[in-house]
């Protein structure tokens, strides 16, 4: 589904990705750990080139995204994005928030946007903050509300960056739930986290990225139970 | 001390129908402001849009032709904002009366087209500081749900720069009116010049200096009054 080829990044004279090859299949949950500065969020923002990378590929459904002729807007409509900040619009009602999108595509009419606005909103029991401006939302119904937001546009895979970071300590767990029922849906997922519980219980596979590096990868038991790469290794004493 | 004011007052304003050279300025001094202002707006949204596609197209790195004629054009926008905040408006005008449009009949049309050349740099700047308050997280969100670069500035940021843009531009406005009490420069008769022509006349500088300054001030702390009001109205509108 997404194939990396490659991937470098450089901002100015630091090299943040080097070298990174990675393919991700459909169906698979892809967990992205690693201390502050290794490069993960860049790599999950090259995944849809709100990161443009310096060199090499990213090729989604056969498209290379790193074609220039390419038309990104379209397969972005594909790839689903939470970030950390919620990036909710505030000037735009719940509802708004969630048919904007779709009806710029003209996937959907106003009806059809606004129906399937509302069932995704029922299915996070905040049907009636609909027509409420975001400001009025706690942080954990923001960043619920910016994930069904992304599922309104039917995305075949989606990009979790940091999605619960931001968030008071007691609001992690409905995020997290939340994404949860999503990978037990089939959901194809990126995600960048902090919260090694998650990555463990949620993820087929988790990646360990160290200075830019893919360093360690393995299937979730494996990666904590039997950690093999030193830095692996000192790391998960840090943070277990 | 009553007789010498009435005196004062009857000679300033009635003899010889006097003040309908005060009306007249008076005139003068609201369309030039009002038609700079309007060409000042359209000069700065022009140059500032230039700028933000500019910019996001330098971002992209991607070297088309369309991006290479948007820097160029950029190049000429900055150096254009430079020169008109970087020389007096007065030489401004003088340039545009004797060089420029030298010749042209009706001064009252050269003032407007030169106050508003000014006027757009300084609104460009405006426009550009209100682009970039808002949190570039906004136009991440927008971009990666798939909205077009034009589509993320039209229906994302802009409607929230607005809210920074609107005060700034309208305290561009009250700078304008004042700045117009140079017309004189090019004898043509606003209200500065009006009160020069009747104090030249009576040999009286109180009543006409005075009345000139008041009328400003009454229009100036006006206007700025209003200012205060809808900056206090577009705050509320981000709490809902």
């Amino acid at each position: 589904m997404i194939d990396i080829k490659g991937l470098h990044k450089d901002f100015g004279d630091l090299k943040v990705l080097k070298n990174i090859d990675l393919h991700i299949d459909k169906g698979e949950r892809v967990v992205i750990i690693g201390p502050s500065g290794s490069g993960k969020s860049t790599l999950l923002r090259c995944m849809n080139l709100l990161e443009v990378p310096t060199a090499g590929q990213v090729i989604f459904e056969g498209t290379d995204l790193t074609d220039p002729k390419t038309d990104l807007d379209t397969v972005r409509c594909k790839m689903g994005m939470v970030f950390q900040q919620f990036n909710l619009f505030p000037h735009k009602t719940i509802l708004q928030n969630m048919t904007l999108a779709p009806r710029y595509h003209k996937l959907m009419n106003e009806a059809q946007a606004n129906e399937t606005a509302m069932r995704l909103l029922d299915r996070i029991g905040l049907a009636d903050k609909a027509n409420v401006y975001p400001s009025t939302l706690s942080g954990g119904q923001k960043q619920r509300v910016a994930i069904v937001r992304a599922l309104a546009m039917g995305p075949d895979v989606m990009l979790f960056d940091e999605p619960t970071s931001a968030l008071d300590p007691e609001m992690v767990g409905e995020v997290l739930e939340l994404i949860k029922e999503l990978a037990d849906d089939g959901m194809t997922m990126a995600i960048v986290t902090h919260e090694m519980g998650f990555a463990r219980e949620v993820g087929t596979r988790v990646l360990f990225m160290d200075e830019g590096t893919i360093a360690a990868q393995d299937e979730p038991k494996a990666f904590f139970e039997n950690p093999q790469n030193p830095r692996l290794k000192d790391f998960l004493s840090k943070v277990l | 001390m009553f007789e010498a004011l009435k005196e004062g007052f009857i000679r300033t304003f009635i003899r010889d129908n006097r003040y309908k050279v005060f009306v007249q300025g008076f005139k003068n001094t609201i369309i030039i402001t009002l038609t700079a202002a309007v060409i000042g707006i359209l000069i700065g949204i022009v140059v500032s849009l230039i700028h933000a596609l500019a910019q996001s197209a330098r971002n992209k790195k991607r070297k088309t032709p369309g991006a290479m004629v948007l820097n160029v054009l950029d190049k000429i926008c900055a150096a254009y904002v430079a020169l008109m905040r970087g020389t007096p408006l007065a030489i401004q005008l003088m340039i545009m009366t004797f060089i420029i449009m030298g010749g042209f009949p009706n001064k009252v049309i050269v003032c407007c087209i030169a106050f508003g050349v000014n006027s757009g740099a300084y609104v460009s700047e405006v426009i550009r500081g209100g682009i970039a308050s808002v949190d570039i997280g906004q136009t991440e969100a927008g971009r990666s749900l798939g909205l077009s670069e034009l589509a993320t500035l039209r229906l994302i940021v802009l409607p929230q720069a607005v809210k920074n843009i609107l005060p700034a531009l309208c305290n561009e406005g009250i700078a304008v009116l004042k700045e117009t009490s140079i017309c004189g420069l090019i004898s043509v008769v606003d209200l500065t010049r009006a009160g020069d022509l009747i104090r030249s006349r009576t040999m009286s500088p109180y009543f006409t200096l005075i009345t000139v300054a008041l009328i400003y001030f009454i229009l100036v702390f006006g206007l700025s009054k209003a200012v205060g009001r809808l900056e206090r109205r577009l705050a509320q509108s981000d709490r809902h």
